[in-house]
């Protein structure tokens, strides 16, 4: 008996029927005026979003509040019993009333279709792999949309029963319904609808089939009234009942939910149950533990946590996430520094001079204590270790390190090394062949374990590391062998030191550490050594640099515990209230906390192990706690864009925004969606085109009033803590127009009008301008011929002539012969100025004319005038116009007894006057220039558009004049 | 003596319940088939009102049936001629039909309007399709009246058009099914 010591059992219980517990359930309640309604159904969305269908209507669920999903028709409700999102994210939700609704722009809209509505409630959809839609009914059968049309599978076409529980699709693209009578298998064979139905004679335990769940590789986890579930196999038809449901006693099952390995099933009557292998019994989760007794629903969120919808209530749990084994008292609790989990993933946890066992079989544990002679009852049990003999290793406070064969329960005191001689120990760990020890004052050793050492009583070869600088003489927190062998040394206040090889290199403040208190190594999957300080946070080491993440990375608590590495390569800290959960390729933290129901964890720097898998087990008061990462699952909030508003009216999230310039109103509703803990998720936005930077807020709204035109891009990320890198973003593009008047193409089309209008006008007043120099220049060309005319030899000569026939024979007719003849040159003279006079003054001019003229020809010459003394007023002429064509008209005509030469002037139709004389020509012409009736035409082509027609048919001789308007 | 007053009883019992049961079988009196195809072009709509058919209210079934020659009402006689040579190929197949049972669980010997779906085979130009086809039921006094409107589709009846006149035909066709029954 040298040195060696029988371990004394001190206490053996076994605890029969002590359950494993949820931490941290939560249940939510829904309730319309304070009164609590049902859910029916609940669906997780692609994005991760749950949704839950109850006798109330829609809701959709953050986390923390039920938004209630409304009817494009306000004041609509129905009970919602099935909820789908297709492939192309549309939501489909079936109702008690037979009818469908699709969620269009935030709104639930019924679906019109040609076949009508079914008359009873809608259990279930599926989308098949042609993308058709299919939807179960409970009474009707099964219904399909293929090709614009509905089609029904009903008992005609071989379907068991018309009491359809839930579709399921399978890999090769069949349709499983569960029915009251056996599971039809449907498929749609040239548009024909067959079915084949697995019962009883198939050897289904049960007619009466409640679920299906995909269990992979094409087989399906079947749930039943009575007979529990089984597992049916559609590749082979085969049905497999498992030992746990072989002889079933927990009443109906409800749902089934696959998660990993686990298979969790909700019953009527007995709870939750969680199947973890074929053979092996459920574990209960029911009143007893917290959650009633009959689970209608179940879904798994995207961050692993277990959902169910009870009577009353949506109850979340951690699921397999987080186990509670509470498996001691407050008072054992106080004295535990070490916790070990076995290779045969047995508990052990070192209190007072003692060591106990906790055994977990079958859902339940038992418990073994050891105690130890050479221990005084005050000796704190620093740390455990169990090496690859399975010898548990076990670090005291003053008594160095006992070695303790869980098999044989023999031990004794780690002797063969001076150094341990009443030694502290603070931590002992190892890996494969060598385990390493570290404590106070100096102690620092690594032992190389062979199997010899099964034998308890064989000695262990030894290297110690106290006469190494910084090393020597210190406190050694921790002592770390490496993937590559390294061995690492953390010290209190000395920093790092690393053996590598042979070689010693120091870390510490002088290399940028800035805390050279380091407590506890571990190893990432990528080969970098992470370490944990005082009070500075952790590093990451990867050779060359370090690396340091602090409370602004998202550290919660820098008085960090243990620092280790999780199974899916996570480096998980822990600390007193919970564990920090660095994603290392993100670089962000997710927590497990108060908010999962754990909390008073052991601060004993010993007290963090890992099973066999790597989980991580703690200790806290309430009991040990284990936490199995969810493969896949989110650490991050997922960030959703819910709804984005202009003016409060919702507008297509998911295309492009496309605004006119005064609508400048936006408000985006967001979430990060996060089940776990929403309420520690912080958000920041910017808005390009607005924004420099991110703005930080707790909001999960914003609003932009009066924006400006312009090109926008709203961000929104969701983080945990402050730091947002590689945060999960959502954004939203749009434009606000600018308004028609300040767009580009507009400004230039209205310079190109004004330009072209200003040309026009130029033109156009040169036309103008040209028109009235030429008119002048005709005017003077005209009282030119005039003159010229009035000045002829012939006209003095034929006047006088005729003045001297009247002064012998009549003096007084003489006298006013020459008075007339005066007047009619002074009128002339008067009018010569005047582009236009009125008719009447024409007139004037034209009677002292004729006066002069048929005094010469007396009763030969006839004029003719029919236009009103009014008219004339109104119409207007050029000057010596009709003078002009009468005196042509006298010129060009013999005018004798027997030819008397007769003039009308006329006016026709009130628009036109016409100056007309009969044709009796000269035989002799009277030279003349011809150019006065081209002058009247010129000059009348520059003041009317109307042309002056001259019309000769051989007997008449008419020149029609257009009337013309005041112009000047 | 006692039991020739039972038995009178109950055979009262039975008579009087058989003649105010209502009848379980009908038959159609009147029935008119209107279609209509809606094409880009051209509006096609002509009209039968040779429908038979018969309906058991106990079992819910029912089976209709349309000489298809009887349409009329085309815009040409040139398009009856198409739509009876070329389309319908209505010598080859001379039937329309569909014969089916209702879907809905409801009792149909009162007065009153019920909105029923019926499935059931409808047979066109020798093509029977499964379909649901949702009718307005009307039960007065002893007449059971139907009124329903579907669209056919022409491609699930493998009713080809030539392209020629495909903006004149449209590719699915509404038919309105009107019907008065009495007791057979």
């Amino acid at each position: 008996m040298t040195g060696i010591y029988m371990a004394i059992v001190i206490f053996y219980a076994a605890i029969p029927c002590s359950f494993a517990q949820q931490p941290g359930i939560k249940s939510f309640k829904l309730l319309d005026d304070n009164e609590p309604f049902k859910i029916n159904c609940l669906v997780k969305t692609n994005e991760g979003y749950i949704y839950a269908g109850t006798t109330n209507g829609l809701y959709s669920f953050d986390g923390i509040r039920f938004k209630k999903n409304n009817f494009l028709q306000a004041g609509m409700k129905d009970t919602v019993t099935a909820i789908f999102e297709d492939n192309n994210n549309l939501l489909w939700t079936g109702f008690k009333s037979g009818r469908i609704a699709k969620k269009i722009k935030g709104k639930l809209e019924y679906i019109e279709v040609e076949e009508g509505d079914s008359k009873v409630a809608i259990t279930s959809f599926i989308q098949d792999k042609q993308n058709n839609i299919w939807f179960a009914t409970n009474g009707e059968g099964i219904y399909y949309f293929s090709n614009k049309h509905l089609y029904l599978i009903n008992t005609e076409n071989g379907l068991s029963d018309l009491h359809v529980r839930t579709l399921a699709l399978t890999s090769n693209g069949d349709v499983l319904a569960a029915t009251d009578q056996g599971i039809n298998i449907c498929r749609l064979v040239n548009g024909k609808a067959t079915v084949n139905v697995i019962g009883p004679k198939n050897g289904l335990p049960d007619y009466y089939v409640t679920s299906i769940a995909a269990a992979g590789n094409n087989t399906y986890w079947i749930g039943m009234q009575e007979k529990g579930f089984c597992l049916y196999d559609h590749s082979s038809g085969k049905i497999t009942i498992p030992a746990a449901a072989q002889s079933w006693s927990y009443g109906q099952v409800n749902e089934l939910l696959v998660s990993q390995k686990n298979l969790w099933i909700a019953t009527e009557e007995n709870g939750l149950l969680k199947q973890s292998g074929m053979n092996s019994p459920a574990e209960f989760y029911n009143s007893s533990t917290g959650i009633q007794n009959k689970i209608n629903n179940l879904l798994q969120d995207n961050e692993g946590n277990i959902w169910m919808s009870t009577a009353t209530a949506l109850i979340a749990i951690t699921g397999n996430k987080l186990k509670l084994l509470p498996v001691y008292s407050p008072e054992v609790f106080e004295t535990i520094h070490a916790t070990l989990c076995d290779y045969q993933n047995n508990i052990w946890v070192g209190t007072d001079a003692a060591i106990i066992k906790y055994s977990f079989v079958n859902g339940s544990y038992t418990e073994k204590k050891y105690g130890f002679s050479s221990l005084n009852s005050k000796t704190d049990i620093t740390s455990l270790y169990q090496d690859i003999n399975h010898t548990i290793w076990i670090g005291t406070m003053g008594k160095g390190i006992i070695l303790f064969n869980p098999e044989t329960g023999q031990s004794r005191s780690l002797s063969e090394n001076p150094l341990l001689q009443n030694a502290s120990i603070l931590a002992i760990t190892g890996s494969s062949n060598t385990v390493c020890a570290g404590g106070l004052e100096g102690v620092a050793m690594i032992f190389n374990i062979t199997g010899k050492n099964k034998i308890i009583t064989e000695k262990y070869s030894f290297t110690n590391y106290n006469d190494i600088e910084n090393v020597g003489n210190n406190y050694i927190y921790s002592i770390y062998k490496d993937s590559h062998g390294r061995i690492w040394f953390g010290t209190d206040g000395k920093g790092i030191t690393v053996l590598d090889n042979g070689k010693l290199t120091t870390y510490n403040k002088t290399n940028g550490l800035k805390d050279d208190h380091i407590y506890s190594f571990t190893e990432d999957k990528n080969g970098n050594i992470w370490f944990n300080t005082e009070g500075a946070g952790i590093y990451s080491f990867d050779g060359k640099t370090f690396k340091n993440y602090t409370g602004t990375d998202g550290i919660s608590d820098l008085k960090i515990t243990a620092l280790k590495t999780g199974p899916l390569g996570n480096i998980i800290l822990v600390n007193k209230n919970g564990l920090d959960i660095l994603n290392p390729e993100r670089g962000s933290f997710s927590y497990i906390n108060n908010k999962h129901g754990i909390g008073d964890i052991n601060t004993g720097m010993g007290s963090v192990t890992q099973d066999t898998a790597g989980n991580i087990v703690l200790s806290t008061l309430q009991g040990i706690v284990m936490y199995t990462p969810v493969i896949n699952a989110a650490d991050h909030p997922k960030t959703i864009i819910e709804n984005v508003q202009l003016f409060l009216t919702d507008v297509d999230k998911n295309v492009k925004g496309n605004f006119k310039y005064d609508q400048n109103n936006f408000q985006f509703n967001f979430t990060g969606l996060y089940y776990t803990s929403p309420d520690e998720v912080r958000y920041q936005y910017k808005l390009d085109g607005l924004d420099t930077g991110w703005v930080l807020t707790r909001d999960r709204n914003v609003t932009f009033p009066k924006l400006q035109p312009g090109t926008y891009k709203f961000h929104i990320r969701s983080s945990l803590n402050e730091n947002f890198t590689n945060a999960d973003e959502a954004t939203y593009e749009f434009v606000i127009e600018r308004p028609v008047w300040k767009r580009p193409w507009f400004i230039i089309l209205s310079i190109i009008i004004l330009l072209a209008l200003a040309y026009w006008y130029i033109k156009r007043r040169e036309k103008q301008l040209k028109k009235v120099q030429q008119l002048q220049q005709e005017k003077i060309q005209f009282e030119f011929e005039v003159l010229r005319n009035q000045v002829n030899p012939h006209f003095l000569f034929n006047s006088f002539n005729t003045l001297i026939s009247y002064i012998e024979e009549d003096p007084a007719m003489a006298v006013d012969y020459v008075e007339k003849l005066s007047a009619f040159f002074r009128n002339i003279v008067n009018y010569r100025d005047q582009d236009v006079i009125t008719l009447d003054e024409e007139m004037d001019v034209l009677k002292t004319y004729f006066y002069l003229q048929q005094k010469r020809h007396g009763k030969n010459l006839v004029l003719n005038i029919s236009v009103s003394e009014e008219e004339k007023k109104l119409i207007f002429i050029p000057p010596l116009t009709l003078q002009l064509l009468i005196e042509n008209a006298i010129k060009h005509n013999a005018v004798s007894k027997e030819t008397p030469l007769e003039i009308t002037i006329d006016l026709e139709n009130k628009n036109r006057l016409v100056i007309k004389n009969n044709i009796n020509p000269k035989i002799s012409r009277e030279p003349g220039t011809g150019t006065g009736l081209q002058n009247i035409i010129k000059r009348y082509s520059l003041l009317s558009n109307e042309p002056v027609l001259v019309k000769n048919d051989g007997i008449h001789f008419n020149v029609i004049l257009p009337i013309l308007q005041k112009l000047y | 003596m006692l039991k020739k007053p039972i038995i009178f009883f109950c055979l009262l019992i039975l008579f009087s319940s058989n003649v105010s049961a209502p009848p379980v079988l009908y038959g159609i009196t009147s029935g008119s088939i209107t279609f209509r195809s809606d094409a880009p072009l051209e509006l096609i709509k002509a009209i039968s009102t040779e429908l038979k058919g018969i309906f058991n209210a106990e079992k819910k079934q029912f089976a209709f049936t349309l000489n298809v020659n009887s349409f009329k009402g085309f815009n040409s006689p040139l398009q009856q001629e198409h739509f009876n040579e070329n389309y319908l190929e209505s010598n080859k197949y001379p039937r329309a039909s569909f014969e089916g049972k209702i879907i809905e669980d409801i009792e149909l010997n009162k007065n009153g309007l019920y909105s029923i779906r019926a499935k059931g085979n409808l047979t066109v130009h020798g093509i029977t399709q499964e379909r649901i086809i949702k009718c307005e039921l009307s039960i007065k006094n002893n007449v059971v009246s139907i009124k329903s409107n579907f669209t056919v589709l022409l491609a699930d009846h493998n009713i080809t058009i030539p392209k020629v006149v495909h903006e004149k035909l449209a590719s699915e066709i509404k038919v309105e099914v009107k019907a008065d029954m009495i007791e057979k």
